[in-house]
């Protein structure tokens, strides 16, 4: 990775900023080196990761560092990117939205604070990843369960700082977030909630402060630097079922759709229900030459063929209930006399009860892994994933429609379709993975085309996403067009009015503070329209 | 031949290729659950000063690589596929089993990645955490 320096900022300035962070957090912890460099660019990147190059890394042990750092930063103009453990995959890993940024590096600040097994809480710092607080769990003998992502191996504040989903009751991540910790762009030092007031007990079981309420306004954000976290966990329950439903056709996805949305949103059914497309169970079980040697699209036939052999639906819905083994009884029949009005086949029952083990693979059961990254390893070479993630309303029309434009448009790029739908109440999140060789460019440019296709034409369609890589977040904030770009310009007002020097994380979801507004746009990805151009 | 691996590897790492699905892995048949795998109870992190020589590079492993690298691990089934690809036994997809790594090579592959793994940096694992365990890995030198 080649040196690319903060905008404005000579080598000398460089330098002598680096040697300032030396002084606060030690010289083995300010990594400049070309390796460094390597390190924290974005693994995953499609094309030229040069566009998103860090040029350095600070990595402070504490808050107090933390506040030091932020602080040189406004002296000597060079902008921090903040990253918790830097394992964002899939949407710019540790790799800074603005070439130049110093990457803020939490990943030290490790420490579970506290766990309280009564109200079902506990108080972590940023570097603290779902493993880490699974193994204290597991050690401490909690009777607590965990919500987490595809990848295990992120940062528990991270993810839900970024609006990650689980699959469980508790798998709208950020709203479990309760009481921050926050560094703001000037140094000084924020509590949110109960927290405002000096050793408040409450400060991380009450979810709103006195007056406004700000913890959401850091997420997604360049507001601050979020150093300590309260995050609600689930009690663990006393039994749990699992009711696996194969789902043959691909238009199914709307019945299943009106079946289960209603169920979760009158609280019977109460996690997030995860609907994967068949390639998520194929690409566990080879590589993508194993089942087609061809490029371009795996062909329908072909399709039709595999989901006969490996005995897969088009669709599964993998349910979860959970709590008292009574209660999950009487919501099954609920369940299962709803699925069976579309399904004759009845699911497969998977029975846990208190005092069972649980499997290594129970993501709905909070359980963290690394193995879903395996898709990595689907297309061959440096594999690398990107998703497109647009929200849709949880209904069949709204879902089909989705599906539908997604589909189409993924085939007309001539690449595979792997799709899942994931409810979460009113709405669901559809998440098309779009995986490919790093090193193949064509496949790159091919990928970067269909990515702009999908956002532009979903917006046309009125629909958003919820979360992007780094070479897309200008292009849908674009996309939140309403009233000439109001959020855009209230987030603009805010940015520049906590952070004048725009020292952190410039560019983040699209939000560019002034000093750096030159920069909106500065990785083009071809181009995407709809309220601006790339 | 590339099947016959693929099914033998499906069985040899039991539920983890076989059963795992990305975002929602469940158990659908296969072998009944037992305690958590080596690589969800990893080994505390060591105490004390991160960039000091002379660490256990047994317990660095496992502690900073174990997430993927240990029984179970993401690493460990792709490594153990391509190693059974090429003829080897499925044991080798345990890096401390392999007596053909040297401690530069598993330094480079730390610092610059390899194939589906991330490049590491000095905050995931020091320079000296890293002389540790590449002299515990690099069993060929």
């Amino acid at each position: 990775m080649k040196l690319h320096l903060p905008p404005r900022v000579s080598p000398q300035g460089f330098a002598a900023a680096l040697k300032a962070y030396e002084g606060v957090v030690g010289k083995d912890w300010v990594m400049a080196s070309e390796s460094d460099r390597d390190a924290y660019s974005d693994i995953y990147a499609p094309g030229d990761a040069e566009q998103w190059a860090a040029s350095a890394a600070v990595a402070p042990a504490n808050v107090e560092e933390v506040r030091a750092v932020v602080r040189l930063a406004n002296e000597h103009k060079t902008p921090l990117w903040p990253v918790a453990r830097g394992k964002n995959l899939g949407y710019g890993t540790a790799a800074p939205r603005m070439a130049g940024s110093i990457v803020l590096d939490l990943g030290r600040m490790n420490k579970i604070i506290d766990i309280d097994p009564k109200l079902a809480t506990c108080v972590v710092e940023p570097g603290v990843g779902f493993f880490d607080l699974h193994d204290a769990i597991l050690r401490g003998n909690h009777p607590l369960w965990m919500s987490v992502p595809g990848n295990g191996w992120g940062s528990v504040i991270g993810n839900a700082l970024d609006h990650g989903i689980g699959y469980t009751p508790y798998g709208l991540h950020a709203r479990n977030l309760c009481g921050l910790e926050v560094v703001l762009p000037d140094g000084d030092l924020l509590r949110t909630g109960m927290g405002a007031m000096t050793g408040n007990p409450a400060w991380h079981l009450f979810p709103f402060s006195y007056g406004p309420t700000y913890d959401l306004a850091f997420t997604q954000s360049n507001l601050g630097v979020v150093t300590k976290a309260g995050l609600w966990l689930q009690p663990a329950p006393e039994a749990s079922l699992e009711l696996i439903f194969d789902i043959p056709e691909e238009g199914d996805i709307g019945w299943v759709v009106d079946t289960i949305a209603p169920l979760k949103i009158s609280g019977l059914i109460e996690q997030n229900v995860f609907i994967p497309s068949w390639l998520g169970k194929m690409v566990l079980k080879g590589q993508r030459h194993d089942f087609w040697d061809k490029p371009g699209a795996i062909p329908e036939w072909r399709v039709a063929e595999l989901l006969k052999q490996y005995k897969l639906g088009y669709w599964q819905v993998a349910l979860r209930l959970y709590g008292e083994e009574s209660v999950i009884k009487a919501k099954a029949e609920i369940v299962k006399a709803a699925m069976k009005r579309h399904l004759a086949a009845p699911p497969q029952e998977n029975w846990w009860r208190q005092g069972d083990a649980i499997g290594q693979y129970e993501i709905t059961m909070g359980v963290p892994s690394a193995v879903p990254l395996q898709m990595s390893d689907w297309i061959g070479g440096r594999g690398a994933h990107m998703g497109f993630s647009p929200v849709v309303p949880a209904s069949s029309e709204h879902v089909l429609g989705q599906l539908k434009r997604s589909r189409k448009i993924i085939a007309d790029h001539d690449v595979d379709f792997y799709a899942s739908f994931t409810i979460g109440g009113r709405f669901a999140n559809n998440i098309n993975m779009l995986m490919y060789d790093r090193d193949d460019a064509a496949m790159v440019s091919n990928m970067k085309a269909l990515f702009n296709a999908l956002i532009s034409e979903t917006a046309k369609a009125g629909y958003g996403e919820y979360r992007t890589h780094l070479g897309w977040m200008d292009p849908v904030m674009d996309t939140f067009d309403y009233n000439n770009h109001a959020l855009r310009r209230f987030d603009e007002r805010v940015k520049n009015a906590l952070d004048p020097n725009g020292i952190i994380a410039p560019g983040k979801q699209g939000v560019w503070p002034a000093a750096y507004a030159a920069q909106r746009h500065s990785a083009p990805q071809d181009s995407v329209t709809k309220g601006g151009k790339a | 031949m590339t099947r016959t691996i693929l099914a033998v590897a499906a069985i040899v790492l039991g539920a983890s290729v076989a059963l795992a699905q990305a975002g929602a892995p469940h158990a659908p048949m296969g072998p009944p659950p037992g305690p958590p795998p080596p690589y969800q109870l990893r080994p505390a992190y060591p105490a004390g000063d991160r960039t000091a020589a002379g660490g256990n590079g047994k317990v660095l492993f496992e502690a900073h690589c174990g997430y993927c690298h240990l029984a179970g691990g993401m690493g460990t089934n792709l490594v153990t596929k391509q190693q059974m690809m090429m003829g080897r036994t499925p044991d080798q997809g345990l890096l401390a089993n392999r007596t053909d790594l040297t401690a530069d090579y598993v330094k480079a592959v730390v610092r610059g990645g390899k194939g589906a793994m991330p490049t590491q940096t000095r905050v995931d694992i020091t320079d000296a955490e890293l002389d540790a365990v590449a002299k515990y890995l690099g069993k060929a030198g």
